[in-house]
């Protein structure tokens, strides 16, 4: 691959070099792709960040700290933001927000607790993330001169040709190895010390257990208030959850549909209906028969025998040997 | 309104259909008349009774078939005129002798064709040659019986021989055959100009694959235009009937040294008779064509079954072709049934005489022998259809081992005809189910079998019947096919062999194929235990059993790594006929089985067995739990090795725990994930406490990105050394999934994360579970399920599919060869089970067809039709075939995508999966004898991108078989490793690669690269792979390879030996 560098409107390209391993023994170029990080709906920080394009798969925040403040020497990083890490926690489908005016007063109490709730989480099972190839970046710089200064060393060693190399000198100590020992701390994480494991379950659950109580508490409170009419709703009995309600529901309709069965060819005209019904489903179905040949002979050609002669065409075709086959079905990409 | 009864009246047609009246009743729909009266009108509705689809499939087939008699007549009536002509303008030729003869005939380039035995020098009676008494043209051509594009159809003349060359005494020893051999050699050598002008090759060939009977056959040499074949024929009268009664004895003298004199000569006399009554058997097809309107149709349906399954009129083939069916269904108008009733009726559709002539074939039993108008003595054992009025056992050429294939094939078609849910025309007439390989459960090859018909028939009745009683109720039916010599050049001899010897093929009995011990008779029994030494020689031996009985047996050795039928073989084929050198099929499969199977080959193994009891011996443990607050209700198998199909036992197996449904559960994911986590951590002390465990359980994390999806599972090193992983079914899940599906307020990714956390939901504690199950009591139902599973799922993964196809897909696939046989009957073999799997992935157009399997026998048509519906909606859904490509459904699973979607595997994965068994099935037909079973396992790297070496060190040699695999392999093996170093890549680069992979000891992991990204195009944020400038143009950029495997080699950096890159673009 020469070095010759591709122009993207708007977008800077960095040639990085990735050293030779002991598996390619040439080395390769990447090509990170650099802007201003220019949001459709800007936040404080995107004037003093820079929105980077195709990080190799193996990018920690490390790695860009790194390639800006030691390798470019410009800017200090002050955090990184991968893509496909969501930057809200995602809300949990629960069963308390189908109704949102409900939700709006409630605030006050369960909705800390919910937060802490998200926050629990059990313990990960890799020691070191993995990046989608193509994927991009965020990084958030210090301050918007360190931001500007990094695009323009990055526009400065890509016009000069200054080698880059991936990761070079980052001090060992602070990043997991990738490889086999990546794949060895993943089988060991996968099975958690049963102590981590029993702290997050019971701290989740007592949050858990509180932000109900809260909703219920709330819930309560909410009750008792009179609506503008002046009425206050009743309540009584356990509350049935709306997922038992759906199951009561369903087997009233059942039972329903089996008390209706019951009369079934009782006046004559229902057995005559039924007939025609019979008779009318059959006409379909030869009507559909008839289009289902007409669409088998399309695709196949005639109802044919398959003989002797048309497998020893086919096998003309094919190759004599399972081991020479060859697969290049571009057509079905 | 009327009353409906007499309207019904109104309705009702005759019951076969008024005269002249297009018949198209199908037999099926007059059955189930019978049974609900109603449903004539309906099918009186629906279009005259052309509803089903069946009968639209088979007009269309007709029509295809059909000849094209018009077009024929008029392309051959020339030649057929000029030939007939030449003929009769022949001159006669004088009495002289044989030498003479021979001697005048060799000057003009020509070879008498005698039959075996030649007629010595010293005979007295003289050849001769007059102008022929009649030359007509016969046969299927001339009744347009025959079908278009089965096998070439040519044009048969018969020339009728003038009495005056024959005398009295002519039918005894080959005196006739002599003299009709001269005849036909006299006609070559006349009509040869004439022929040679119009475009024909003149040469000998022999009728029915009887080297009694020479013809003359004139081959085109241009493409397009038919054979014909001149027949000789006799006036009917000139041997009287009774002279070749099958029991007659006409071959005297000792001319053959093993037939004695007196003993019966029924081939040769038919032979003979079969020359007498060609004339009046046309005659009598032609008037039973007149007779009845479909009977036409019925003969091409006929010659289309027959021909499909490997049934020819030459002895070799069978001895039943579409002569002998055209024949049989003209005396079956006259009679056939009970008490002398007609099986068929002229007013019967041809479907309608089909069916009755296979229900007829497979219900009567012919070696009771079928008289029409005489009864005379018959050989017995081989089956009889004797027409008294021609003097002729039409069946002459079956032989006992054809009949029995012959019932046995109608006896299944039969089935698929009666069979409701499916209409079946493709197995019936479409596929050729004569593929030896797919139809025999092990194949014999033996070279040195072939002769002139009348010894070739006596040597394979003897290895008929020694191979009968030597196997004994170890084979259902044993098949002997030969291939008839075929022509010859009228300058050469009659060839003695045709070039291929004889094969066997061998349909096993599941269940008495491995038995070690035979017994024979009892000491006592004086006359028996002779012949039975006779039979086995020193192989058999006296003993005494624990009953006390004292038995002549055979004792075969178990563990020879030799099956059983072979060293039956091998001894018998030593004593009785000195053949040690044969070729047999079928046992390598097995083999192969056990060289990649951990040496496991039956369900029943003890590896299976011990993984069986340790599963019930945790469910008791685990039942009686008591520090567990919710009772248990049930704990399912859900892994391969609980339900007998894993290849190597090895690997945690999967279990699935219900408790009694609770409405303490939260009704939140997280919370729910959590309340699982603490379950497994309180399962895991109470199962350590009762001593059930060999270590401490662990709770493991799994899907830790998702918090929708099942987090947690529990290992259980059990005491037995098996390893179980449990995870929790709490069914409240799939309702909270449904319904938030339903939630209109979510983004689209969330849905799509919804959508995917139920289908996982469904698979892990659904289907998984209920396939195993079902497979459980399927395995037991089919003993050879389990090793067909199992050999197959070896295949996949030795083509590198197992990154890319479920192992319960390749069940599935497995099942329905087992549960929907069809047109065979349900496999006997490893053999059969996975090469007929094969065959029907083969035929499997899965763009368009649904794969429907039946497993707990409740594949009602309403359950296939709901099936067809669903299957239509996903093509409609997702017509490119992006998330599914191949659609599987099951009765238990009508959903049909379980194991599929999410490009389980891609289109191109599907393309290649059948393009594989494709070239498979192509290699089965090219050696049907001596395939080298390992070239269908061998895959070729060649055609991929890059190919990823791993270490070798990292897959120790693990050769050394450890009581309990299962749990000592897990730790050790790499299998997991690579596994998540497969999905790590695959997940970085799913846009730009396709990376395919074998089971655990696979040492290599092959790519694709996405041709797309190799393309140059303008970059855009979408484009998500890795890029770089493409040569050409300023703005274009491809994918960096070079970056991209270099990451690869970081990724698995100490996994890797080396990376091969292909470079297929020079």
């Amino acid at each position: 691959m020469k070095a010759g560098s591709v122009e993207i409107p708007g977008y800077t390209t960095l040639p990085v070099q990735f050293p030779a391993t002991s598996l390619t023994p040439e080395p390769a170029t990447h090509y990170l792709y650099i802007r201003p990080h220019e949001p459709r709906i800007p936040d404080p920080d995107s004037t003093r960040s820079l929105f980077i394009v195709n990080v190799p798969i193996d990018t920690t925040e490390l790695h860009l700290r790194h390639l800006f403040g030691t390798q470019l020497s410009a800017g200090r990083v002050e955090r990184v933001q991968f893509e496909d890490v969501p930057t809200k926690k995602r809300t949990a489908a629960t069963s308390t927000e189908t109704n949102t005016s409900k939700k709006k007063r409630k605030r006050v109490t369960a909705d800390d607790f919910e937060q802490h709730l998200d926050a629990i989480s059990l313990p990960s099972t890799w020691d070191r993330k993995l990046q989608k190839s193509g994927a991009h970046a965020i990084v958030i710089f210090a301050d918007r001169p360190s931001m500007e200064s990094s695009l323009k060393a990055s526009t400065k060693a890509a016009k000069r040709g200054t080698s880059i190399t991936w990761g070079e000198n980052l001090p060992s100590d602070r990043l997991p190895a990738l490889g086999l020992s990546r794949y060895a701390a993943h089988e060991r994480l996968q099975y958690p010390e049963r102590g981590t494991l029993l702290r997050a379950v019971n701290e989740f659950m007592t949050t858990f257990s509180a932000v109900s109580e809260a909703r219920k508490r709330e819930d309560h409170k909410r009750y008792a208030v009179p609506d503008e009419d002046g009425f206050v709703t009743v309540q009584h009995g356990p509350k049935l959850n709306s997922v038992a309600r759906e199951d009561e529901m369903r087997e009233l309709l059942e039972k329903q549909k089996k008390k209706g069965e019951g009369l079934e060819d009782f006046y004559r005209f229902q057995s005559r209906e039924k007939r025609k019904e019979r008779q009318n489903r059959l006409l379909k179905r030869f009507d559909e028969d008839k289009k289902k040949l007409a669409d088998i002979k399309a695709r196949r050609g005639k109802i044919r025998v398959s003989t002797f002669s048309s497998i020893q065409s086919s096998l003309a075709n094919l190759s004599r040997s399972l081991s020479k086959l060859v697969y290049r079905s571009m057509a079905f990409w | 309104m009327s009353d409906p009864s007499s309207k019904r009246r109104k309705l009702s047609p005759p019951p076969n259909g008024a005269p002249g009246y297009p018949t198209a009743t199908d037999q099926k729909r007059s059955a189930t008349r019978n049974k609900d009266g109603r449903s004539a009108e309906l099918a009186m509705a629906s279009g005259f009774y052309k509803s089903s689809f069946f009968k639209l499939q088979m007009d269309e087939l007709l029509e295809g078939l059909r000849p094209n008699h018009a077009s024929q007549v008029a392309k051959s009536q020339e030649s057929l005129h000029q030939i007939k002509n030449a003929i009769e303008t022949l001159p006669d030729k004088t009495p002289q002798s044989v030498f003479d003869a021979e001697k005048d005939l060799r000057a003009s380039g020509l070879a008498v064709p005698w039959p075996e035995p030649r007629p010595s020098k010293e005979v007295k009676y003289s050849m001769a040659y007059a102008k022929p008494a009649n030359i007509n043209v016969v046969g299927s051509f001339a009744l347009q019986t025959g079908a278009r594009a089965l096998e070439l159809r040519p044009i048969d003349l018969a020339v009728t021989m003038p009495n005056s060359l024959f005398q009295e005494k002519d039918y005894v020893n080959f005196r006739y055959f002599h003299k009709r051999a001269y005849y036909m050699a006299c006609l070559a050598a006349g009509i040869q100009d004439v022929a040679n002008n119009l475009g024909f090759d003149v040469k000998f060939s022999t009728q029915d694959g009887d080297s009694l009977r020479p013809l003359v056959l004139l081959e085109p040499q241009a493409p397009g235009s038919s054979q014909i074949r001149i027949l000789a024929a006799v006036d009917p009268t000139l041997f009287p009937i009774s002279r070749t009664l099958p029991m007659k004895s006409n071959i005297r003298q000792g001319f053959s040294a093993s037939s004695e004199i007196g003993e019966p000569t029924s081939f040769y006399n038919a032979s003979l008779r079969a020359d007498a009554t060609v004339s009046l058997y046309h005659k009598s097809i032609y008037s039973a064509s007149q007779k009845c309107e479909s009977f036409k149709d019925a003969c091409i349906l006929g010659r289309t079954w027959l021909h499909q399954r490997g049934f020819r009129t030459a002895f070799q083939n069978g001895g039943f072709g579409g002569f002998e069916w055209t024949v049989l269904l003209s005396l079956l108008f006259e009679g056939g049934g009970p008490a002398g009733q007609p099986v068929l009726l002229p007013s019967y559709s041809c479907y309608q005489i089909f069916k009755a002539t296979v229900q007829f074939l497979a219900g009567r039993d012919l070696t009771t022998p079928l008289f029409f108008n005489h009864e005379v003595s018959v050989p017995s054992g081989v089956p009889v259809v004797y027409d008294g009025r021609r003097g002729l056992n039409i069946l002459y050429k079956m032989t006992s081992w054809s009949y029995a294939t012959l019932r046995h094939e109608a006896s299944t078609t039969l089935k698929m005809l009666n069979e409701s849910r499916e209409d079946n025309f493709d197995k019936v007439f479409i596929l050729k189910v004569d593929e030896p390989a797919l139809r025999f459960d092990r194949l014999i090859t033996i070279k040195s079998f072939t002769g002139e018909t009348l010894r070739a028939l006596q040597e394979q009745t003897k290895l008929y019947n020694v191979l009968t009683k030597a196997l004994g109720d170890r084979v259902n039916l044993v098949s002997i096919a030969s291939d008839p010599v075929s022509t010859w050049s009228v300058k050469s001899k009659q060839p003695k062999k045709s070039n291929e010897g004889v094969s066997v093929g061998l349909l096993l009995n599941a269940e008495n194929v491995g038995r070690v011990v035979d017994h024979g008779p009892a000491a006592e029994e004086k006359e028996d235990s002779t012949a039975f030494q006779a039979f086995w020689g020193e192989k058999s031996e006296l003993r005494r059993f624990k009953d006390g009985s004292i038995l002549e047996s055979l004792v075969w050795s178990e563990n020879s790594g030799d099956s059983i039928i072979h060293q039956i073989l091998v001894y018998i084929l030593q004593r009785h006929f000195g053949i040690v050198d044969f070729g047999f099929l079928g046992d390598d499969y097995d083999e192969r089985l056990r060289a990649y199977g951990d040496n496991i080959l039956a369900y029943s193994s003890p590896a299976f067995q011990s993984a069986n009891e340790a599963f019930k011996d945790l469910e008791t443990s685990i039942r009686t739990m008591d520090e567990v607050p919710l009772e248990v209700r049930h704990l399912a198998p859900a892994s391969s090795l609980l339900r007998y199909t894993a290849v190597r036992p090895g690997g945690p197996a999967d279990v699935v725990l219900q408790f009694e449904s609770s409405s303490r559960w939260p009704d939140d994911f997280a919370a729910i994930q959590m309340t699982k986590i603490a379950f497994l951590l309180k399962i895991g002390d109470a199962l350590e406490q009762a001593g059930a465990t060999a270590s401490p359980c662990r709770v493991g994390l799994e899907n830790e990105s998702s918090k929708i999806i099942n987090n947690a599972y529990l290992d259980i090193p059990h005491s037995s050394g098996i390893l179980f992983r449990l995870r929790i079914h709490h069914d409240r899940e799939q309702t909270l999934l449904e319904r938030s599906l339903k939630d209109r307020s979510m983004s689209p990714r969330e849905r799509e994360e919804a959508a995917f956390a139920l289908f996982s939901y469904k698979k892990t504690f659904v289907q998984i579970p209920r396939l195993t199950q079902a497979l459980r009591s399927l395995c037991t139902r089919f003993p050879l399920l389990s090793p067909t599973i199992r050999l197959t799922k070896h295949w996949f993964a030795s083509h590198m599919f197992t990154a890319q196809i479920n192992e319960e897909l390749i069940e599935l696939l497995v099942i329905r060869t087992f549960t929907q046989p069809n047109p065979w009957e349900c496999p006997s073999s490893v053999m059969t089970g996975f090469l007929r799997t094969l065959h029907s992935l083969s035929r499997w157009d899965w763009q368009q067809e649904a794969f429907i399997v039946d497993l707990g026998g409740d594949l009602s048509p309403d359950v296939t039709e709901h099936i067809r519906t669903r299957f239509t909606a996903w093509r409609n859904i997702d017509p490119a075939m992006n998330s599914v490509a191949l659609f599987v459904a099951s009765d238990i699973d009508p959903e049909g995508v379980t194991w599929t979607q999410y490009e389980m595997p891609s289109k191109v994965v599907a393309g290649r999966l059948s393009s594989l068994t494709n070239a498979a099935i192509g290699l089965i037909r090219s050696k049907p004898h001596d395939l080298d079973i390992s070239e269908l396992f061998d895959t070729s790297l060649a055609p991929y991108d890059f190919v990823i070496h791993l270490r070798s060190k990292l897959f120790g040699k693990s050769t050394s078989a450890p009581k309990f695999k299962n749990l000592a392999e897990s730790r050790a093996s790499m299998g997991p490793t690579i596994k998540s170093f497969v999905c790590d890549v695959q997940s970085c680069y799913s846009q730009s690669i396709l990376l395919f992979r074998g089971d655990d000891r696979c040492p290599v992991i092959a790519g694709l690269w996405n041709p797309q990204t190799l393309k140059p195009r303008s970059w855009n944020l979408k484009t998500a792979y890795s890029t770089a400038p493409a040569p050409g143009p300023e703005d274009q950029v491809s994918i960096n390879r070079s970056a991209v495997i270099n990451e690869i080699a970081r990724l698995g950096h100490g996994l890797i030996e080396h990376i091969e890159v292909h470079d297929h673009s020079k």
